[in-house]
């Protein structure tokens, strides 16, 4: 029973990060039409710059206020990409632009180091708390990180679905003619998307830093497990984020519990059979 | 009209006093590059000896990455998995199967073809950005798959065995070996571009539903594309073997795909020798500039980015634009 | 008359709710210039679409010279004999015309033939003749991307050509274009059709270029077939007039 418990709460802990990554990527393809592979490097700027700062932000409120300054410096830097670089790409073929991302995986590997050094770091969990749940410990910050997901998701939802922005924000691949011509700033649309799901990533990054150690090669790792989680849902679709997200923590968190040696391969093939069977993930629509 | 014809003359006049000059200077200067190669041993050191093995390897690599990436238009994240079987392939048929080097290196691009040709016919179902995505997936389940069986891979420490046979083992005839090989691989490749299968990949590149709609099957040409590719590249993993003197799971992280990619691009896509260029400037860039400073990803990421922003037909492109505006200022 | 080349039958095709193509019949006779005409939103294009296989009908019949071709893939289409030059062009904008022409020549070959170093003299002469043939000697070594509008239209219908149909659907061939132009592009297809004994299905919006050339019109209105019959007929049947003045003044 409390082998149970504590499985379930690990891989909802997990799949409330896989989300919030993925859902920052996600959104990003769905208004910009593009995959951006520096989405990693941003979730690590977002760790290492928690990181730095809860040493002399403790407790909770420090954290809070540590994650907050992550989210803005991490969103900020997503402005700044996408007004100097990727807005001048945006005519080009797709290709252009995801190599521009995969360049700036490199640049920004390299800008981190000689910020933060090579050493891993470690975050004092800010909740330090734990309650018992049918037998099993429960760590509090679990909680803390499916609350912010559940926000999250709860956020992006209004935001999508209840707001003008919103829908623009859905236009902005469809139909950008009529947007432009109703008024919308389109290049302002995409640049304020980008921050999002860049600020997204930080937020993510910050949120799992108290958890893992943090350093270089977290960006590539980190990136791959939110392709995984975006490819299978579906590119461009939230709900197929969330969706995705839970898939592969629980293939992972039972993968480890079955056969540890193989779990972390186990994301990979369940994307692979997905996307076999329908090449545009589960809640994607084909492209053509 | 008559305006018009003055401007441009007919093509024919324009091309054919051209044409044997065209036809020789690229020749000349290719014989001079290779007799150049051919002669490293006794102009340079014998760290640049090293450097240039690792060329010899990768820059079959990148040629046969780029018949995807540049010719097809499929920008494959995936080539690092069978660069990485061709070097499992020589190393473990040692160890396990008691293959000697040439068995072993003759065996790498048959397997390579074949696992390229099954993970073709499930990547090749997903287009463009997809197709990129899954092909890194199929990387990353590679590279666990190998870090996790320890007992038959090594894991994460990889394969290091006296496998290169002892004469190939002394720099100079290692590098000699590769390069014969390396030069031979290529007029291979070099004779795909320019065949009609090349003419009809740059064809679906350009237009996919319009060669499809001329009465091709897109998916089968690009899967046959994607096995040819699969097969040199694993020969250019084996090759590589001679220089690591072994193999490790590293080879087949997507950050390895992601090296063919790099010097495709950065040496010019749409070109045959661009890529052949791309690893020349990305070993001997980071062979030296690695004496100065420690941020070698940011110089290459510099690189890549400024190559996408102004010049997206890479430095290969670059030359051969200017050599044409040459041309067309000395007519004038 | 003799067995059509081309016969459809109730051919039907929706959209959500909408009907763009409903229950067309068409016969078309071998080595005819045969015209579908109509107003835009008339279903030209969704027609054309639904004969070569872009689209799947919803319902009805397409056969082709013996073959069943209802709902069979483009490439499949083309096979068979029944290529179509595009409506907006669909070029290869990197390549030059002599590639893309020659392309197109070995795109209809089975994939056995390909691996062949080069592309062979015959298949170079084809590709000069079918460039010849459509003005665009002068430009055979330029990229698709930079020729004019008039010549990049050309070259569409090239790259149909080289497939060697039987049939040629011209989608609108002169969409676009001043009348200089679409003077050449008309005596083009006329003299191509007769040159290679080739059977024209073409959609057009204007009447002048659709009565000087047709042996055959059919006038299609709301997806409908509205009348049928030789040229002459067609013109003097008043409803026809009616449609089409009604929708699209004659300037």
């Amino acid at each position: 029973m409390n082998t149970f418990v504590t499985e379930t709460v690990s891989i909802l802990t997990n799949a409330a990060m896989l989300f919030v990554v993925a859902a920052g990527l996600t959104l990003v393809f769905g208004a910009l039409r593009l995959i951006n592979m520096a989405h990693g490097s941003i979730f690590m700027v977002g760790a290492l710059a928690v990181a730095s700062l809860a040493s002399g932000l403790t407790g909770g409120w420090g954290f809070a206020v540590a994650l907050l300054a992550a989210v803005g410096l991490c969103a900020a830097l997503g402005a700044g990409i996408e007004v100097s670089i990727l807005r001048r790409l945006h005519d080009r073929e797709p290709l252009a632009q995801l190599l521009a991302t995969f360049a700036l995986v490199l640049v920004i590997a390299d800008l981190a180091q000689r910020v933060w050094g090579t050493s891993d770091r470690t975050v004092a969990t800010p909740v330090a708390g734990r309650f018992t749940v049918g037998g099993a410990v429960v760590p509090e910050y679990d909680l803390v990180v499916v609350g912010i997901a559940a926000l999250v998701a709860l956020g992006l939802w209004l935001l999508l679905t209840r707001t003008a922005t919103g829908w623009r924000v859905r236009a902005a691949v469809e139909d950008p003619e009529t947007l432009a011509v109703g008024g919308t700033n389109l290049p302002l649309l995409r640049t304020g998307v980008f921050a999002l799901g860049a600020g997204l990533a930080g937020l993510a990054g910050a949120a799992i830093a108290p958890l893992e150690s943090v350093g270089p090669g977290l960006d590539t790792q980190i990136i791959v497990a939110a392709f995984i989680v975006t490819v299978v849902g579906g590119l461009g679709s939230v709900a197929g984020a969330a969706l995705g997200a839970v898939v592969i923590a629980t293939v992972e968190g039972l993968g480890t519990l079955w056969v540890p040696s193989y779990a972390s391969s186990a994301g990979y093939l369940v994307m692979i059979l997905v996307l076999a069977v329908r090449p545009w993930g589960l809640f994607g629509t084909p492209d053509r | 009209m008559t305006v018009l014809e003055e401007k441009i003359p007919p093509a024919t006049e324009r091309t054919t006093p051209a044409r044997p000059v065209r036809r020789i200077i690229p020749l000349i200067a290719l014989a001079a590059v290779l007799a150049l190669l051919a002669a490293a041993p006794y102009l340079v050191t014998v760290t640049t000896i090293l450097s240039l093995e690792q060329v010899a390897a990768f820059a079959v690599f990148a040629v046969a990455a780029n018949l995807l990436i540049g010719q097809a238009g499929l920008v494959s994240f995936g080539q690092g998995v069978f660069f990485g079987l061709g070097a499992y392939t020589v190393t473990l048929g040692w160890e396990h199967a008691g293959l000697s080097f040439w068995e072993g290196f003759a065996l790498a691009p048959v397997l390579g073809a074949a696992a390229a040709a099954l993970i073709g016919l499930v990547a090749l179902r997903a287009r463009t950005l997809y197709f990129a995505l899954i092909t890194l997936a199929f990387s990353q389940l590679f590279y666990q798959l190998v870090e996790q069986n320890t007992g038959f891979t090594g894991g994460a420490n990889g394969v290091f065995a006296p496998v290169v046979p002892a004469w190939m083992l002394s720099p100079v005839d290692g590098y000699l070996t590769l390069l014969a090989i390396a030069v031979a691989a290529l007029a291979v490749l070099r004779w795909l571009y320019k065949s009609n299968f090349g003419l009809l990949l740059r064809a679906s590149r350009e237009n996919r539903a319009r060669v499809q709609a001329l009465g091709t099957n897109v998916y089968r040409l690009y899967l046959l594309a994607f096995t040819v590719s699969g097969a040199f590249c694993s020969l250019a993993g084996a090759m590589f073997v001679v220089y690591n003197q072994g193999s490790n799971a590293e080879l087949f992280d997507w950050t390895t795909s992601g090296q063919a990619v790099l010097m495709s691009v950065i040496g010019g896509m749409y070109t045959f020798a661009g890529p052949v260029v791309g690893a020349f400037v990305y070993q001997f860039g980071h062979d030296w500039l690695v004496r100065f400073v420690s941020d070698w990803q940011l110089v290459l990421g510099g690189v890549l980015l400024l190559v996408v922003l102004l010049r997206p037909d890479g430095l290969a492109g670059a030359l051969r634009l200017s050599s044409l505006r040459n041309r067309t200022r000395g007519r004038r | 008359m003799t067995t059509p080349l081309l016969t459809i039958r109730g051919l039907t095709r929706d959209f959500g709710g909408f009907r763009a193509v409903d229950g067309v019949d068409l016969d078309v006779a071998p080595g005819a210039i045969h015209s579908v005409i109509g107003p835009n939103g008339a279903g030209k294009s969704t027609l054309f679409s639904l004969i070569t296989g872009e689209r799947r009908p919803s319902a009805g019949s397409v056969h082709f010279a013996g073959h069943d071709l209802t709902g069979r893939a483009p490439h499949a289409v083309t096979r068979a004999g029944l290529a179509k030059a595009f409506q907006t062009t669909s070029i290869f904008p990197r390549l030059t015309v002599r590639e893309s022409v020659c392309a197109a020549l070995l795109a209809r070959n089975r994939q056995s033939r390909l691996l062949r170093s080069r592309t062979g003299p015959a298949v170079r002469t084809e590709a000069e003749t079918i460039c010849a043939s459509l003005g665009l000697a002068d430009h055979i070594d330029l990229p698709g991307s930079v020729l004019s509008h008039g010549d990049q239209r050309a070259l569409e219908v090239a790259l149909a050509l080289a497939t060697a149909p039987r049939l040629l659907l011209l989608d609108e061939p002169t969409a676009g274009m001043s009348p200089f132009e679409t003077r050449r592009v008309v005596d083009q297809i006329t003299g191509l059709a007769k040159e290679r004994g080739l059977t024209v299905l073409f959609s057009e919006h204007d009447l002048d270029t659709v009565f000087a050339i047709s042996d055959e019109v059919t006038v299609m209105h709301q997806g409908r077939v509205l009348a049928h019959g030789p040229a002459a007929e067609v013109r003097a049947d008043d409803e026809v007039m009616a449609v089409y003045l009604g929708s699209e003044p004659t300037p």
